[in-house]
C-alpha cells in the first residue's frame, strides 16, 4: 500500500500542495483528477521521489519513503511516465525499453508491449527516440516501457495528452493489462472520461483534496462543478 | 591487395589491431579499393573498377590521389587506413579525392595509432564531389594516450551533389585535437558534417566546422557533439554562411560537461542573401535533468542513466 500522509509542498513561498492524504491499494486503479494547475503532477512527482514534500510523509507498506530518491523508489516497484517524455539522441526504442540491456526481456515481450500501445514492432523497435518521433509516439513508447517493467505502482501523468482519438481505447487496454499483472495504476488526468475508467478517483483542486471515492461518484461531482474548485478555505 | 613483401609484418600488425578494436577486417579484402599506410610507407594498395588510387611516399608520410570515375556505384566502401605503430614521431598524410559525376561512394577512413605516446599526426584532405554524386565519409580513430592530431578537410560539392562527413573520436583519448572541416556547396548541393568527440583528463579539443552555402537551393547541416570530462578543454566553432538564393543551413552543437572541464561554443551565422535562411541550436552544460530522472524512474542509478545518455549521444 502506497500512501501520502499530510503531504504539503511549497516552492518559492508559494503553496502548491496542502495536507494531501491519499492511499493506493495493491492491484487497484486510481485517477487523480483536477483542472490545470491543481497540483496533480506535483503529487505524482512527490510519489516518485522527484520532489521532496516540505510537509508530511510518503509510506510504502508502512515504511517511510520520504527521504528516498527516484532510483530507490523505482527499485521498490514505483515507476512513472511523465506528461512530456524526454527525447534521447542516439538511443533506439529497443535499447530504451531494455534500459541499455539491463532489463532482461525477450523480443516477443518487446513486440507485445509496443503493439499493445499501438506501435507496430517492425516500424518502431529500431527507431531513434529523438526529434523524429511525434509527441504521441513518444508517449506510447513511454507507456510500453512501463508495461515491460511491470512495476508494483505505475504513475501515468496525463497519459492521454498528445494522443489521438484512440487514447481512450489505449487507456482501457493499459488498465486491463495492469490489472492482469497486479500493478496498481495511478492516473493523472483532467479528463473525466479517462478518470471514469479507473476504480477510484481523487479530485484535487488548488493543491487540496476536494473529493475521493469511487471514480463514478468523483467524476459525477467533477462534472457538476465543471471542474471548478468549490473548495472553501477551512472546510474539512 | 598488393602488399609489399618487406611490409607483411606491419600489415598483419594492423589487422590484429582491427580485430582487437572490433573494426571490420573485411575491409582488407580483394574486392575493397584501399590504401594501407604505415608511418611514411604504403604497405598495401588495391584498386577496383572505377576507382584509381595512387600513392607517393614522402619524408614523413604519404600523399595519395583517389579518382572515382563518372557513374560509379560501389557496393563496398573505399578503405583509407592510416597507421602508425611506433610510440613517437610525426606523420603527415595528404589525400586528394576526386569523385566524378553521378557516382555514389562511401569511404571508411581509419586512423590507427594505438601505441602513441608522443606522436603528431597531420591529415590534409581535399575532396571534390562531382555533379549529382553522393559521398559518405566515415572517419574513425584508434588512439594511444599521446596523439596530437591536426585534421583539415576541404570539400567542394558540385551541383546536385551530396556529401556526408562523420568524424568520431569517442572510444580513445583525444589528447590534443584540432579538427577543421569546410564544405563549399554549389547549386542544389547538400552537405552534412558531424563530429563526435569525447575529451577526458587534460585533453584539448578544437573543432571548427564551416559551411559555405554558395549555390542556390543548397542545404547544409553542421552538427557537433562533445562530451567533456575531468579537466579537459573544448572549443567548438561552427560557421555557416548563407550566400545563395534559398540556401538553407542549420548549426547544432551539444556539449555535455562533467567535472572541471572548460567548454565553449561559438556559433557564427552570416547571411549575405535575403533569400537564404540559417538556424542555430546549442546546448552546453550538464546532462538534461528530465532525461536523467525519467531513466532513474525505471530503476537506473544516476550514473547508469548518464552513461546510457552519453552512449547514445556519441553513437557508441
Amino acid at each position: 500500500m502506497l500512501c501520502l500522509r499530510n503531504v504539503g509542498y511549497s516552492k518559492d513561498g508559494r503553496t502548491i500542495l496542502r495536507s494531501i492524504n491519499m492511499t493506493f491499494r495493491e492491484g487497484m486503479s486510481y485517477s487523480i483528477l483536477g483542472p490545470n494547475g491543481a497540483g496533480k503532477s506535483t503529487i505524482a512527482r512527490v510519489l516518485m521521489g522527484e520532489l521532496k514534500p516540505t510537509e508530511g510523509q510518503v509510506f510504502l507498506d508502512g515504511k517511510d519513503l520520504t527521504g528516498l530518491g527516484v532510483t530507490e523508489r523505482a527499485k521498490l516497484g514505483i515507476s512513472m511516465t511523465w506528461q512530456e517524455p524526454a527525447r534521447y539522441e542516439g538511443i533506439r526504442v529497443r535499447e530504451y525499453l531494455t534500459l541499455g540491456g539491463k532489463l532482461k526481456v525477450d523480443e516477443d515481450e518487446i513486440r507485445d508491449a509496443l503493439e499493445l500501445v499501438g506501435l507496430p514492432y517492425e516500424l518502431y523497435a529500431n527507431r531513434l527516440i529523438d526529434k523524429t518521433l511525434s509527441g504521441g509516439e513518444r508517449k506510447r513508447i513511454e507507456l510500453a516501457s512501463l508495461l515491460l517493467l511491470k512495476p508494483r505502482y505505475a504513475i501515468l501523468d496525463e497519459p492521454d495528452s498528445g494522443l489521438d482519438i484512440t487514447a481512450g481505447e489505449l487507456i482501457e487496454r493499459l488498465l486491463d493489462r495492469f490489472r492482469k499483472t497486479g500493478t496498481t495504476l495511478i492516473l493523472i488526468t483532467h479528463h473525466e472520461e479517462i478518470a471514469g475508467k479507473t476504480d477510484f478517483a481523487y479530485f484535487v483542486c488548488a493543491g487540496r483534496l476536494v473529493k475521493k471515492g469511487f471514480s463514478r461518484e468523483v467524476v459525477e461531482y467533477y462534472r457538476r462543478t465543471c471542474g471548478r474548485c468549490l473548495f472553501v478555505e477551512g472546510s474539512p | 591487395m598488393t602488399i609489399k613483401v618487406d611490409r607483411v609484418k606491419e600489415y598483419e600488425a594492423l589487422l590484429d589491431i582491427y580485430e582487437r578494436e572490433g573494426l571490420d577486417t573485411s575491409l582488407f579484402g580483394d574486392r575493397i579499393a584501399a590504401i594501407i599506410i604505415s608511418g611514411e610507407r604504403i604497405i598495401g594498395l588495391n584498386n577496383v573498377p572505377g576507382v584509381e588510387i595512387t600513392g607517393e611516399e614522402m619524408e614523413n608520410g604519404v600523399r595519395a590521389d583517389v579518382r572515382i570515375a563518372d557513374g560509379v556505384e560501389l557496393p563496398f566502401p573505399i578503405h583509407l587506413c592510416t597507421g602508425y605503430l611506433k610510440s613517437e614521431g610525426y606523420q603527415r598524410v595528404e589525400f586528394n579525392i576526386v569523385v566524378g559525376k553521378n557516382s555514389k561512394v562511401k569511404f571508411t577512413s581509419h586512423c590507427i595509432f594505438p601505441y602513441a605516446k608522443d606522436f603528431t599526426h597531420e591529415a590534409i584532405s581535399r575532396i571534390t564531389v562531382g555533379e549529382n554524386s553522393s559521398v559518405l565519409y566515415d572517419d574513425e580513430h584508434v588512439h594511444g594516450e599521446g596523439v596530437r592530431m591536426i585534421s583539415k578537410t576541404e570539400v567542394e560539392v558540385g551541383k546536385g551533389g551530396r556529401y556526408t562527413g562523420r568524424f568520431s573520436l569517442t572510444k580513445h583519448r583525444a589528447r590534443e585535437l584540432k579538427l577543421e572541416m569546410t564544405a563549399k556547396l554549389a547549386d542544389r548541393a547538400i552537405a552534412e558534417l558531424t563530429s563526435k568527440v569525447k575529451a577526458v583528463k587534460d585533453d584539448s579539443v578544437e573543432i571548427k566546422e564551416v559551411l559555405l552555402l554558395e549555390g542556390a537551393h543548397s542545404r547544409g547541416d553542421l552538427k557537433s557533439t562533445v562530451i567533456a570530462f575531468d579537466e579537459s578543454r573544448v572549443n567548438v566553432v561552427n560557421e555557416a554562411y548563407g550566400l545563395g538564393d534559398y540556401a538553407k543551413g542549420h548549426v547544432e552543437c551539444h556539449e555535455i560537461v562533467k567535472g572541471e572541464a572548460d567548454v565553449q561554443t561559438v556559433p557564427l551565422l552570416r547571411v549575405r542573401n535575403d533569400k537564404a535562411e540559417l538556424t542555430h541550436e546549442a546546448s552546453i552544460g550538464r546532462i538534461n535533468e528530465a532525461q536523467l530522472v525519467q531513466l532513474m524512474a525505471k530503476g537506473l542509478t544516476e550514473e547508469e542513466a548518464a552513461e546510457l545518455i552519453i552512449k547514445g549521444l556519441l553513437g557508441e
